[in-house]
């Protein structure tokens, strides 16, 4: 087994069995809905009251009534106001209409609130990661009951509707959600029906019962440009006129019309939504009947109501039953006035929630109780004063178990999330088991004699194969758990016997590194330096315990920075400060200590100035976007450059950003088999076209207009067209093809070129007949010329994705990445003369990269909030909605800084002389980032564990959950990537080896 | 650290780190009892600052009250040195000023707070060495070109500056975090962290001397004194 441990990318193969394993954990964290499948039907409303008799189905009648659901994407509460939207204001202020505060509860995202108000019960939180997928609804909802009770819905609008309730509608016309670019048009796509469906036919009544319009403009503009963006105002007024046309509408019907204005969820004055922060959370709810309607509420903010009410009021107002999972009431002010129908509704909806199986012996269970001999009482003899006492009860009780079931609507799967978390801890153990082997300074082969047959270490393997099944089959018995994951059905055997067999290879990997693991004389030479980093590291994932670290997660990473600056920092200066003491008094010891001069002349004198002005540009970075939970509101630089009489250094920012990325790129270009110049020319190509889309797009003015006009699209695929010519033409050089054209374009750069070196031409007798090649250097230089051509496509890429204010991030990036290698290196640093420290070297260079892709991430105004997420970089240069372009592109651009990191440790790490060495290289480093990542989700998974009935469960760990996810899946793709370049160079040596070598030899 | 070989300087360490320890957290108690604590960053309290700045000179007279006053300091221009010694202190107060607004204190306003800070932690980790040592010395000391090893006084101001700056760096940990209480404010915990640092360093020095000359009878207390001598951070 100690070839697995010597395997060069045991990292990876580790990290995907992580994947696995938290996806377990997930399956038993986020229980996918919970809905118990009953369908709610006109014979359950009750027929007695305490043995008292009463028609259920003629009380319960709402009359005829004709809904309008409007709901408006992204409508945040203090957007209800008479300065946004005059004529509700105007109704508001004359009692036509009455305003609640509705609350929703996180996750604030579209297709869950509308699931929300539509099946009126409390979503779970995985809804978020189906988000974009939209799996039709299959419990019971208002759609639904409606549509048994024969009333035609008609919706206009968020075609999320379509996909949640297939087949329910009778007309409709739905409009893509994602594409948050436009504005305009979806909202046109919406009005343009009004005016027809408003209109009733010629019986004066409307041609719908039920009709939902979805407003999408207002929450685009926010995700484009923020809540104070000055677009808001306009789109407000168009929606307030919406609201007038039909409200004149529904005064020319013969039925009731109802008009419920409301959004779905608010947003943040960044524009995002998603957190449970109150401007997401608190909703404005409007409603309006026609007729000579009067709010009974006293004027001001309004009383609060829950989202999923909608619901029930709706069921109700169309003669139809609460939907079975439902768990809301009646909005106060549509309750009817009559005192037996209003009790008898009441009644209704607190036997439809008493019916959720609720424990008969909490207190508001015996209030409903009381609150039902109450109103017997009042049906048998009228008493007004029992009406009153009943429904006061009633009001009690039905809040408590509203209460009740909202909180109660998650279970965990304990069993899986446990059996998870340990997986995840051996896997976290068994990759430190491989890192410290890969660590040791020089690793020998195995002794031969030593090495077990083949076949027996395959019986070894299937014994403890049998053993760890026995002992999980063992263990599913005795907990006696009712978790699918034990189940033994088809699909999830294979997943069982799946982690029984990750469990086997861990265990295996976890004993022969105990047994192998003996020289750690590496770990030696770590300096203060080195541990602050692993000490940093360790200590950060075990912050999470407090929920305000996880929320303010930047903080403890922008501590952990200054930190290491400030130690940089001194270090440097003493460094400095004693060679040139040494040097002005005393000249004679410099010559007799010329390891410090060898210190010295590998940075120079100018790393102390340069390393201050870096301290200023990070501290001048951390205030370019506030982010976290406590300081968001702050104005920061972002705002300042955005305003719109800034916007010259807005653009400033954007040429410098641009300019400086297009320099570090080409000067990369050394790297690279720059022949003729076509890696120079296709670079400035690619930065030139990013700078069309900027003028494309409008972020950047210019001096010829024609640009303006030109498509965004087309800019976009030009730019991916020149960095795929790119990679092409240079794998291509590397196979020898041009060479076999006859036109040699490297004649001068004769460093990629397969040639025999002279001095090993002589003694070919001794060698194998390929040996006198240079077939690993050329093979390193293309593995260095690959990352640099990944790193260089990278930061083009990311610059095009990036908001214009942000774009200097990523020359920043790089900057740092470069200035902080030199410092860390242990030759300047170390005060004892060094011998070889290479692997000391390895640790904190990898370390201190994941710590400046962390903190980009959060300088770039990141947080662990869902609401940070920038939907807008994933339309960029795309006309239409693709599941998988957008989630790349938006994946891409919020985890841009770690990606950006790592690429540039990458390319550090080719940029040595040898192949062995850079492989060495790349296994110790794949090893320590892996391992990283596994050990900071085990530790978090226990955290999100011991917390999992805290208040702000889905609030603040669980959306930490679902970053880490995905850094988990990006840090797999990161070494694929690696690995796919070093199997490239294998591929492409081996096409050399055909075409090359016949021709020249 | 500390070795035994001068029981002079030994006593003279002692006394003063116990005047530290007396002074320094009576100060502070009197002005929470005043109920003044959390206006300890502003400008209005100047005062303290005032305070410690005679403590630690009074303390330097007595460091120096004795014959080694020749070793630090040769026949010198005492006003020149004390004009040079003051431009010298100015400039450590704005380096200060500067890398504590360069590692995440407010830019564009309170820089009142950030002065006081940056004084207070000038009079605390640089004043007594240039007091003592004058200021081409303390700056050969302090950027570690002269060795000092030898000197106990010394090491002890040097661990002393050292744990000071520790102390108001771990005190900005508390800031982010969400308990909204006054005290969170900018810049109380740094100050008040530096103020405990150098306390700290303080007790630690006293507690070192006392079990160290307690070692001779007790051998079991060398255990403790090594320990001690962990905190150390000046080597």
């Amino acid at each position: 087994m100690l070839s697995w441990l010597q395997h060069r990318w045991i990292g990876l193969w580790l990290l995907l069995m992580a994947l696995g394993a938290l996806m377990l954990f997930f399956y038993g964290f986020f229980p996918l809905k919970y809905h118990s499948g009953k369908l709610a039907r006109m014979d359950d409303l009750p027929n007695f009251i305490d043995g008292v008799s009463i028609d259920g189905q003629e009380v319960y009648n709402a009359g005829e009534n004709s809904v309008v659901l409007m709901v408006i994407d992204g409508l945040r509460y203090d957007f209800a106001s008479e300065e946004y939207m005059p004529f509700t204001g105007e109704l508001l202020k004359n009692k036509s209409a009455c305003i609640y505060v509705s609350v929703a509860e996180p996750p604030t995202v579209t297709m869950p609130r509308i699931k929300a108000m539509m099946t009126g019960s409390i979503s779970t939180f995985a809804d978020v990661a189906l988000n974009f997928g939209a799996p039709a609804v299959r419990g019971d909802s208002v759609l639904r009951v409606a549509s048994v009770r024969g009333r035609r819905s008609v919706l206009y609008g968020d075609d999320t509707w379509l996909r949640l309730f297939p087949g329910l509608w009778a007309e409709y016309d739905g409009t893509t959600s994602f594409y948050v670019t436009d504005y305009t048009e979806v909202d046109n796509n919406v009005t343009r029906h009004l005016d027809k469906v408003l209109t009733p036919d010629d019986d004066k009544e409307p041609t719908f019962d039920f009709l939902v319009l979805h407003y999408l403009g207002l929450d685009h503009i926010g995700h484009l440009e923020g809540a104070r963006s000055p677009k808001i105002k306009p789109k407000l007024i168009e929606m307030d006129e919406v609201v007038k046309k039909i409200y004149i509408a529904m005064q020319t019907w013969d039925r009731t019309g109802v008009l419920i204005v409301c959004g779905d969820h608010g947003m943040r004055d960044a524009g995002g939504h998603g957190g449970a922060t109150p401007a997401e959370v608190l909703i404005p709810l409007v409603v309006v009947k026609s007729g000579d309607f009067q709010c009974p509420h006293p004027r001001g903010p309004g009383p609060t109501v829950k989202q999923v009410d909608v619901a029930t009021t709706v069921a109700w107002l169309l003669r139809a039953p609460p939907p079975g999972d439902s768990a809301g009431r009646v909005l106060p002010a549509l309750l009817p006035a009559d005192t037996r129908q209003h009790l008898y509704l009441l009644h209704a909806l607190a036997a439809h929630c008493a019916r959720h199986g609720l424990p008969t012996d909490t207190e508001f269970y015996k209030q409903f109780k009381r609150a039902e001999k109450q109103f017997a009482q009042y049906l048998a003899t009228g008493q007004m004063s029992a009406a009153k006492i009943a429904k006061e009860f009633y009001d009690e009780s039905l809040e408590a178990m509203s209460k009740y079931l909202t909180e109660t609507t998650g279970e965990f799967d304990l069993f899986a999330i446990s059996f998870a978390t340990i997986l995840l801890y051996i896997i976290a153990a068994s990759l430190l088991c491989a890192t410290l082997y890969s660590l040791q300074p020089d690793i020998r082969k195995p002794s031969t004699h030593h090495q077990p047959s083949t076949a027996s270490l395959f019986v070894a393997f299937m014994i403890m194969f049998i053993i760890f099944s026995g002992v999980l089959v063992i263990s599913c018995f005795i907990t006696e758990t009712k978790s699918q994951f034990c189940s033994f059905d088809p699909l999830w055997s294979i997943a069982f016997f799946g982690t029984v067999f990750a469990l086997t290879v861990v265990y295996f990997v976890i004993k022969t590194g105990i047994e192998t693991i003996t020289d750690m004389s590496a770990l030696r030479d770590l300096n203060a330096i080195d541990y602050l980093l692993i000490g940093g590291t360790l200590f950060h994932s075990w912050s999470f315990f407090g929920t305000s670290f996880i929320e303010e997660e930047h903080m403890t990473w922008y501590f952990f920075w200054n930190t290491l600056m400030f130690f940089v920092l001194i270090r440097t200066i003493v460094v400095i400060v004693m060679y040139f003491s040494k040097r002005l008094s005393r000249a004679t010891e410099i010559q007799e200590k010329p390891e410090l001069e060898q210190r010295m002349s590998s940075v120079g004198i100018s790393i102390l100035p340069k390393w201050v002005i870096l301290i200023a540009l990070h501290r001048y970075l951390r205030t370019m976007n506030q982010t976290g939970d406590r300081w968001l509101f702050l104005p920061d630089t972002a705002d300042w450059l955005n305003a719109p009489e800034n916007v010259f250094y807005l653009q400033a920012h954007l040429i410098i950003g641009t300019l400086s990325t297009l320099g570090i790129c080409l000067w990369n270009v050394r790297h690279m088999n720059n022949s003729v110049h076509i890696h120079t020319a296709l670079t400035i190509a690619a930065a030139c076209s990013i700078l069309c889309y900027r003028i494309a797009a409008g972020a950047l003015d210019s001096p010829f207009p024609i640009l303006k006009t030109w498509d965004t699209v087309t800019i976009v695929n030009i730019f991916w067209g020149i960095l795929i010519a790119q990679l092409i033409y240079e794998i291509l050089t590397y196979v020898g093809i041009f060479k076999n054209c006859g036109c040699s374009p490297n004649q001068n750069v004769n460093k990629f070129e397969y040639k025999k070196p002279k001095a090993k031409s002589e003694d070919y007798f001794y060698e194998p007949m390929d040996e006198p090649w240079n077939i690993d250097d050329v093979k390193l230089s293309l593995a260095r010329s690959l990352s640099h051509i990944i790193l260089n496509d990278l930061m083009l890429i990311i610059i095009l994705l990036m908001r214009p204010h942000n774009v200097i991030m990523v020359p920043s990036v790089i900057a740092t990445c470069s200035l902080t290698s030199k410092c860390l290196d242990h030759r300047l640093l170390d005060s004892r003369p060094g011998r070889g420290k290479d692997i000391a070297d390895l640790i904190s260079q990898t370390l201190v990269h994941i710590w400046i892709g962390m903190v980009f991430f959060f300088y770039q105004g990141n947080s662990n909030s869902l609401a940070s997420v920038d939907l807008g970089a994933g339309y960029v240069g795309l006309s239409e909605y693709c599941a998988v372009r957008v989630g790349a592109r938006m994946g891409l651009h919020a985890y841009a800084a770690p990606a950006l990191a790592a690429a540039a440790l990458h390319c550090r790490l080719a940029r040595t002389h040898q192949w062995k060495r850079y492989l060495a290289s790349v296994w110790r480093v794949s090893n320590i980032y892996a391992l990283h990542r596994v050990y900071t989700l085990a530790v978090y998974c226990v955290v999100a564990v011991v917390f999992r009935h805290h208040l702000f469960v889905w609030s603040v760990f669980s959306p930490k959950l679902l970053y880490d996810f995905v850094a988990t899946v990006f840090s797999i793709q990161a070494l694929t990537t690696i690995a796919q370049i070093v199997l490239l160079t294998s591929l492409t040596s081996w096409l050399a080896r055909i075409f090359t070598y016949k021709s020249t030899l | 650290m500390f070795s035994l070989n001068h029981q002079l300087e030994l006593k003279k360490i002692a006394v003063s780190s116990l005047i530290t320890c007396i002074y320094l957290p009576s100060i502070v108690t009197v002005i929470s009892y005043k109920g003044i604590l959390y206006s300890i960053g502003k400008s209005s309290s100047f005062y303290v600052l005032v305070l410690i700045f005679i403590a630690e000179l009074l303390k330097s007279f007595y460091l120096n009250s004795n014959v080694q006053t020749k070793k630090y300091k040769g026949n010198r221009n005492r006003a020149g040195d004390i004009v040079k010694a003051f431009v010298f202190l100015l400039g450590v107060i704005f380096c200060f000023f500067v890398g504590i607004i360069l590692f995440g204190a407010p830019v564009l306003e309170s820089h009142d707070e950030t002065l006081m800070l940056s004084t207070l932690l000038t009079l605390l980790t640089v004043f007594p060495l240039i007091a003592l040592t004058g200021v081409e010395a303390s700056m050969q000391l302090l950027f570690g070109v002269k060795n000092f090893s030898r000197d106990t006084v010394i090491e002890m101001l040097v661990n002393n500056a050292l744990l000071t700056v520790c102390g108001a760096w771990l005190g900005a940990v508390v800031i982010p975090l969400d308990w909204n209480t006054p005290w969170q404010q900018w810049p109380i915990p740094c100050y008040l962290g530096a103020i405990g640092g150098y306390v700290f360093s303080n007790v630690l020095s006293v507690v070192k001397i006392t079990m160290m000359s307690a070692a001779n009878k007790y051998p079991v207390l060398n255990f403790f004194v090594s320990v001690l001598n962990k905190f150390n951070l000046s080597k």
